[in-house]
């Protein structure tokens, strides 16, 4: 009788313990290390593979450059402690060749292989993103798909002159795809990353265009004399939200992808900008200056209250939201302009609390990432800039230095 | 007695400890030897040079006898200061024949739709001032350029004033 009380103690004492430790195991990151088996070390490859690795929030990734034979299964002793090995063969000629194994480094034993071929250079970092997503997936992990996706931007060349640039997120891949004349505020325009919507410069008046990449197509949306910005796109397509000036006042519309019908949102008669889909696409985020400075507001599509959202800070003049998860940029010193610090701040629409982001440097331009995981930032810092990612739940972060021109706008 | 207590809970300790180490996941079906070409990566995006077109670099001032209106810090509203600009540009407008352009522009800081926004508040703001004094309102375009086209770029006050202004010029 002793004997099975004692046991029952005993097992109820490490049934505790044993939750505790699967709670920990869902902490815990999985280690991993990089092998290169190529022929020609690239050590930019490496740096991109290990980055995607960090950025995924699932993988603690060893920091050598290892090398070794890509078709051996010898596991190198230094890398035992690891629960994975990830080998991998880069050839790059007139194309780009990559094959992975992914071996257990207890006892070699392959648990998943894949190879990629292209016929371009230029997009070998995307091979890097698409080999590591599919390793993710392979362990079945949350999906990070978004590392796959297109950057697209705009970068000012001189003054009226700029050009919108495609990219990777890491911004190692970039290729021009309108170059000259004033084109700005480049937005993706469906899920697919085919067509882009744009503001031209190109006439009397800014007028809104959308350019599928691939045919080079272009179709009219609007014109507005003042401004006219697409700001967001619905999950579907369907419809966007657009700031423009009909009559010299610049509000947020609801308009038709086609741009056939529109309905105004906003009717302030100071500055109503950068509206943002929230919660299930029936309501908006936005930036007014209805307390005489830059803030953030909501309101509903087909109502008229309008409410606050940030109570803090002296100037949130930038915002994005996904399902009913709000990012927004705000200025918290005194200064009117020169080194003044901006930090991003994550919110809920149902609460008013918010937690930083960031916490040194200028950090501006936040966007989710299409599954609301991660978010994107530009960071002014010490006189150089990057391009910033957080992830929100393994609250990981990657910055990628920025060289040279100034990024006007940019959508992932 | 002792002795058993302690074997007997070392085991059960033991074969707990086994049943909760971490499992490596198991596989999707097809894990090995996949081959993709990974052809969503293959397309070939266009590329546009529009440097023939509406190319406008340059004009960053007024022309044809207009003065440019200067604005305080993420301010729209015209100081007294800028009164004999206005009154100047009123009658410059009232003897023009073409349709008359005016631009708003920002210094550097704010970020990109806000920018654009203050731009075209401060255009418009100069386009009301000249419609209270007679001109045809019916005869001006306004544009906001935002923070696009600067006079200078240096980091002084100086320099950001100079770019927070409002250009005027006839419609070629």
């Amino acid at each position: 009788m002793r004997y099975i009380l004692f046991l029952l103690l005993s097992l109820n004492l490490f049934a505790v313990d044993a939750t505790l430790r699967i709670e920990t195991d869902v902490e815990h990151r999985t280690r991993i290390a990089l092998e290169d088996g190529s022929s020609a070390v690239n050590d930019k490859f490496f740096r991109i593979l290990q980055a995607d690795l960090k950025i995924s929030g699932h993988f603690l990734t060893d920091s050598n450059h290892n090398r070794g034979e890509f078709n051996s299964n010898f596991i190198a002793p230094s890398l035992k402690n690891k629960e994975y090995v990830l080998k991998y063969s880069l050839h790059q000629s007139s194309g780009t060749k990559l094959i992975i194994r992914l071996l257990k480094a207890s006892n070699a034993a392959e648990v998943f292989k894949k190879s990629y071929a292209i016929p371009t250079t230029a997009k070998a970092p995307f091979l890097a993103h698409k080999a590591i997503s599919d390793v993710n997936d392979a362990l079945k992990y949350p999906s990070i798909g978004w590392i796959n996706r297109y950057v697209i931007f705009a970068r000012y060349t001189q003054p009226k002159q700029s050009e919108i640039i495609l990219s990777d997120y890491t911004f190692n891949y970039q290729k021009a795809i309108i170059r000259g004349g004033l084109n700005l505020f480049p937005k993706w325009a469906d899920a697919k990353q085919q067509s882009f919507y744009y503001t031209s410069y190109a006439g009397v008046i800014p007028t809104l265009y959308r350019l599928n990449i691939y045919s080079g197509s272009k179709s009219r949306i609007a014109s507005s004399e003042g401004m006219i910005i697409c700001s967001d796109v619905k999950r579907n397509g369907s419809k966007i939200l657009v700031t423009m000036a009909p009559n010299a006042q610049p509000d947020i519309y609801e308009m038709s992808s086609s741009g056939g019908s529109k309905r105004r949102i906003t009717t302030f008669n100071g500055i109503d900008v950068n509206g943002k889909y929230l919660n299930n696409e029936n309501s908006i985020v936005f930036v007014s200056n209805r307390l005489g400075y830059a803030n953030i507001f909501k309101k509903s599509i087909g109502g008229s209250g309008v409410s606050q959202v940030v109570y803090h800070g002296r100037n949130n003049n930038a915002v994005d939201a996904s399902g009913n998860k709000i990012v927004y940029s705000s200025r918290e010193s005194h200064n009117s302009f020169g080194n003044n610090s901006f930090n991003l701040y994550l919110m809920s629409s149902n609460s008013a609390s918010s937690r930083p982001l960031t916490t040194t440097g200028t950090n501006q331009f936040p966007h989710f990432s299409t599954d609301g995981s991660v978010v994107q930032y530009i960071k002014h810092r010490g006189g150089s800039s990057s391009i910033g990612y957080i992830n929100l739940k393994s609250k990981q972060s990657l910055l990628f230095p920025l060289s040279g021109r100034k990024i006007q706008s940019i959508d992932w | 007695m002792i002795k058993k207590l302690l074997l007997l809970t070392s085991t059960f300790s033991l074969l707990l400890l086994t049943g909760c180490g971490q499992t490596v996941p198991e596989l999707g079906a097809g894990g090995s030897s996949n081959i993709t070409d990974a052809s969503a990566i293959t397309g070939d995006a266009v590329s546009i040079n529009e440097n023939s077109y509406g190319n406008e670099s340059g004009q960053n001032s007024s022309s044809d006898g207009f003065q440019s209106i200067y604005f305080d810090f993420g301010d729209y509203g015209i100081s007294s200061g800028m009164q004999n600009a206005v009154t100047r540009n009123v009658t410059i407008a009232g003897k023009a024949s073409r349709k008359i352009k005016i631009e708003g522009n920002c210094d550097e800081f704010g970020t990109d739709e806000y920018n654009y926004a203050l731009g075209l508040k401060r255009a418009k703001a100069v386009k009301d001032a000249l419609v209270s004094q007679g001109v045809n309102g019916s005869k001006i375009v306004l544009v906001s350029f935002g923070e696009s086209n600067p006079v200078c770029t240096s980091a002084t006050d100086s320099c950001y004033g100079k770019n927070r202004r409002v250009d005027l010029r006839l419609i070629k």
